[in-house]
C-alpha cells in the first residue's frame, strides 16, 4: 500500500517535472527523480510497514539512491571540459528470495552515471543462487552460482554501494573505475567458508572462478578509441583470506588474483591479435576503535602483454602500491577521513622517465604513476541518509582513461584536483 | 554508596533479549549472541531458522545494545551488515523504527530474536496482565517456579533469555 503511494508519488512528480522541462533528456530526468526520491522516501522511513510473520522475511528488498556533484580541474577523469558536473548518479535496487533454509536467490541492479569513469546506464551486478552447503554453530560454507560479487579486497564488495565505502572516490590504484565492470564481479561460481570461535577469532576464506563481458564502451575506455577489434576476459580466478582475532579491534586480509585477456583485431585495426595476463596480490589491515579507525592496503600488480602493439612485441611490468586511511569520529554523526595514496605503473620506473623515453615522448613521464591526498566529512543525517563532501590532490595520470593509449592533451598537467559532493539514501 | 548507585542504575540501563515463545534456546552465551548478530550463527540448536530484528542504527536503545552485550560498536554492525545486504553475500537483519514494532515482529516471527528496553518489557507483561488475554511466559532461569506456574496460565508472548558470559 505504501509502496504504491510512493510510487504513485514518483511517478506524479515525473510527469510535472517532464511538463517543467520538456525538452530534458533521460539522464537529468533520472537524477531529478533520483533527488525528489530521496526527499520523498527519507521522509516516509517511519511509515513503511511492518514485517509480520516469517513468510514477508523470506523475501527482502533493498536500495540505494545517490546524487552528487563533482569537479575535476586538471584531468579528463570525469568529463573533457573540466566543469562542474552533476555525473555522479548512482541508484541501486536489490532483492533477496529465501527460498528454504539452503537456497536463496539474490540479485542487484544499478544504474551508474559517473562521465568518462565508466559506461552510463543500468547493469546487473549481481544475480546468484547462495547455496547454504553447511551451517552449525562455528562453521558456515556457502556456494554462490552465478554472477557473484567480488568480496577479496578491503572494499571491493562496498565500492559501488556509496554510504558503505568510506569515501565518494575510492584509491584508484586499487578501485580504479576505468576496470570496475570488470572487477567488480564475474559470472561461475565462489565459495565462501567461515569460521568463528572465542579461541581463535573469525576467519573468512573465499574462493571464486568466472569471467566478465567486456562491453565495447570498456573496451574504449581502456584500449582508446582506436582499439576496433573485439576484447574478452577468458578466466578470473581469485581467492582470499581474512582474520581477526577473537574479540579483536583489528582484521588482517590478503588476496590473490590473477586473469587472462584475449583481443582480437578486426579487419581494419591499429591494433593487433593479443593476450593478456593480470596478476594482482594485496595484503590489508583494519583497526576499528571507538573513535579511531585505520586501515590500510599494500599491492602489486604483474601485467603481461604478448602482442597486441604489433605481433611479438612483449612486456612484463610489474607495478606497486599502497594506501593508508584514517578515519576520526568526531561526533555520534559527523567523521573526518584523510588517505594518502601512491602507486606506480613500473617498480622500476618510478618516476615515469623510462615511458616517457620509450614512447618517444608521446606519453610524458607524469603518466607512470597516481599519488593522491584525500580530506573528507561524512555527515550522517538519519540511520539511513548522509552526506558527503571531500577533496583530492592527485600527482600523475596513471589512472586515467583511456588506459593503453592515453589522452596527454586533456591530461597535460601533472597535478590535478577534485572536489566532490554527494547525498546518499539507503533502503 | 557504590552498590547503591548500581541498585539503582541497573534497572534503568537493563535491556533484555526476547525471542519467539517457540524459540527452543533459552540460554545463549556471549559470543553466542554475538555471532547470531553478525550473522555468523543463522539457526537455533533446532536447526530452526533465526531470524534477527534491530532497531535504526541511531536509535539510543540499539547503540546501547551493541556496546554493552555485543560489544561491537554499531558503525561495525553496520558494516557487516551492508556488506551482506548489498554484495548479496547473506541477509542482515530486518531493522524495524520503534521498540513497540520490534516487540509485535519478535511475538509474530517464528525464530525471531530482538531486544528490548527492560521497563518496556515490564509495561508489556503488566498490559498482557491486565487485558486478561495472554499471559506472558517468562522463562526466567533465575526463577525456575515461575517458569511451570507460567506455562499454566496461558500461551507465551515472548521468551527472555538469559545471556552467559
Amino acid at each position: 500500500m505504501l509502496s504504491k503511494l510512493k510510487t504513485n508519488a514518483a511517478v506524479e512528480v515525473l510527469s510535472k517535472v517532464n511538463n517543467l522541462f520538456p525538452s530534458t533528456n533521460l539522464t537529468v530526468n533520472i537524477k531529478v527523480m533520483a533527488l525528489v526520491a530521496m526527499g520523498l522516501t527519507s521522509n516516509l522511513v517511519y511509515a513503511k510497514e511492518t514485517p509480520s510473520n516469517a513468510s514477508s522475511q523470506n523475501f527482502q528488498l533493498h536500495g540505494f539512491l545517490s546524487q552528487g556533484l563533482i569537479d575535476v580541474d586538471g584531468s579528463d577523469f570525469v568529463n573533457d571540459d573540466g566543469e562542474l558536473s552533476t555525473e555522479l548518479t548512482e541508484i541501486g535496487l536489490n532483492a533477496s528470495y529465501k527460498i528454504n533454509n539452503r537456497f536463496r536467490l539474490a540479485g542487484q541492479v544499478v544504474y551508474l552515471d559517473g562521465g568518462n569513469r565508466y559506461a552510463q546506464g543500468a547493469r546487473v551486478d549481481y544475480a546468484l543462487l547462495d547455496w547454504s552447503a553447511y551451517s552449525d554453530d562455528n562453521w558456515q560454507a556457502n556456494i554462490y552460482l552465478g554472477r557473484f560479487k567480488n568480496n577479496h579486497w578491503l572494499y571491493s564488495s562496498s565500492r559501488d554501494i556509496p554510504f558503505a565505502r568510506p569515501s565518494i572516490i575510492l584509491p584508484q590504484s586499487v578501485y580504479f573505475d576505468g576496470f570496475r565492470d570488470i572487477a567488480v564481479g564475474s559470472d561461475g561460481i565462489a565459495s565462501k567458508i567461515s569460521y568463528s570461535s572465542d579461541e581463535y577469532g573469525d576467519f573468512d576464506w573465499q574462493i571464486s572462478y568466472g569471467t566478465s563481458p567486456i562491453s565495447d564502451e570498456q573496451t574504449k575506455n581502456i584500449l582508446g578509441d582506436y582499439a576496433q577489434g573485439t576484447a574478452k576476459q577468458d578466466y578470473d580466478s581469485q581467492t582470499s583470506l581474512y582474520w581477526r582475532p577473537a574479540l579483536s579491534s583489528w582484521r588482517f586480509g590478503m588476496s590473490l588474483l590473477e586473469a587472462g585477456f584475449t583481443y582480437n583485431q578486426s579487419a581494419q585495426d591499429f591494433f593487433y591479435d593479443a593476450d593478456f595476463v593480470f596478476q594482482f596480490y594485496t595484503l590489508n589491515a583494519l583497526y576499528e576503535g571507538e573513535l579511531w579507525e585505520f586501515s590500510g592496503e599494500v599491492y602489486q600488480q604483474r601485467f603481461i602483454v604478448d602482442g597486441f602493439y604489433f605481433p611479438g612485441f612483449n612486456l612484463d611490468n610489474v607495478g606497486q602500491g599502497f594506501y593508508l586511511q584514517s578515519r576520526y569520529k568526531l561526533t555520534d554523526k559527523m567523521t573526518l577521513l584523510a588517505r594518502y595514496e601512491d602507486f606506480y605503473l613500473d617498480k622500476d620506473d618510478k618516476d615515469g622517465k623510462a615511458l616517457e623515453e620509450s614512447s618517444g615522448g608521446q606519453i610524458p613521464y607524469y603518466f607512470g604513476f597516481h599519488k593522491d591526498i584525500t580530506l573528507g566529512l561524512n555527515y550522517d543525517i538519519t540511520s539511513n541518509f548522509s552526506a558527503r563532501i571531500e577533496y583530492h590532490w592527485v600527482k600523475g595520470a596513471g589512472r586515467l582513461t583511456p588506459v593503453v593509449a592515453p589522452n596527454p592533451q586533456i591530461n597535460n598537467s601533472e597535478d590535478w584536483q577534485m572536489w566532490a559532493i554527494q547525498l546518499m539514501y539507503w533502503f | 554508596m557504590l552498590l547503591m548507585s548500581i541498585l539503582v542504575i541497573t534497572p534503568v540501563l537493563a535491556l533484555e533479549i526476547v525471542t519467539h515463545p517457540q524459540v527452543i534456546d533459552n540460554n545463549l552465551t556471549k559470543s553466542q549472541l554475538r555471532r547470531i548478530y553478525t550473522m555468523r550463527q543463522l539457526n537455533w540448536s533446532d536447526n530452526s531458522a533465526i531470524t534477527v530484528f534491530v532497531l535504526p542504527s541511531q536509535h539510543a536503545l540499539h547503540q546501547r545494545f551493541a556496546k554493552e552485550r555485543l560489544q561491537i560498536f554499531p558503525y561495525q554492525l553496520n558494516r557487516i551488515w551492508h556488506k551482506l545486504t548489498y554484495s548479496g553475500l547473506g541477509v542482515a537483519p530486518t531493522t524495524v523504527q520503534s521498540e513497540e514494532e520490534l516487540i509485535q515482529a519478535v511475538i509474530k516471527t517464528p525464530g525471531a530474536i530482538g531486544y528490548i528496553d527492560t521497563p518496556n518489557l515490564q509495561k508489556l507483561m503488566a498490559k498482557e496482565n491486565d487485558d486478561k488475554v495472554t499471559l506472558a511466559q517468562v522463562v526466567s532461569q533465575e526463577n525456575t517456579v515461575m517458569d511451570s506456574k507460567e506455562k499454566d496460565l496461558g500461551k507465551g508472548v515472548v521468551n527472555v533469555v538469559k545471556i552467559k558470559d
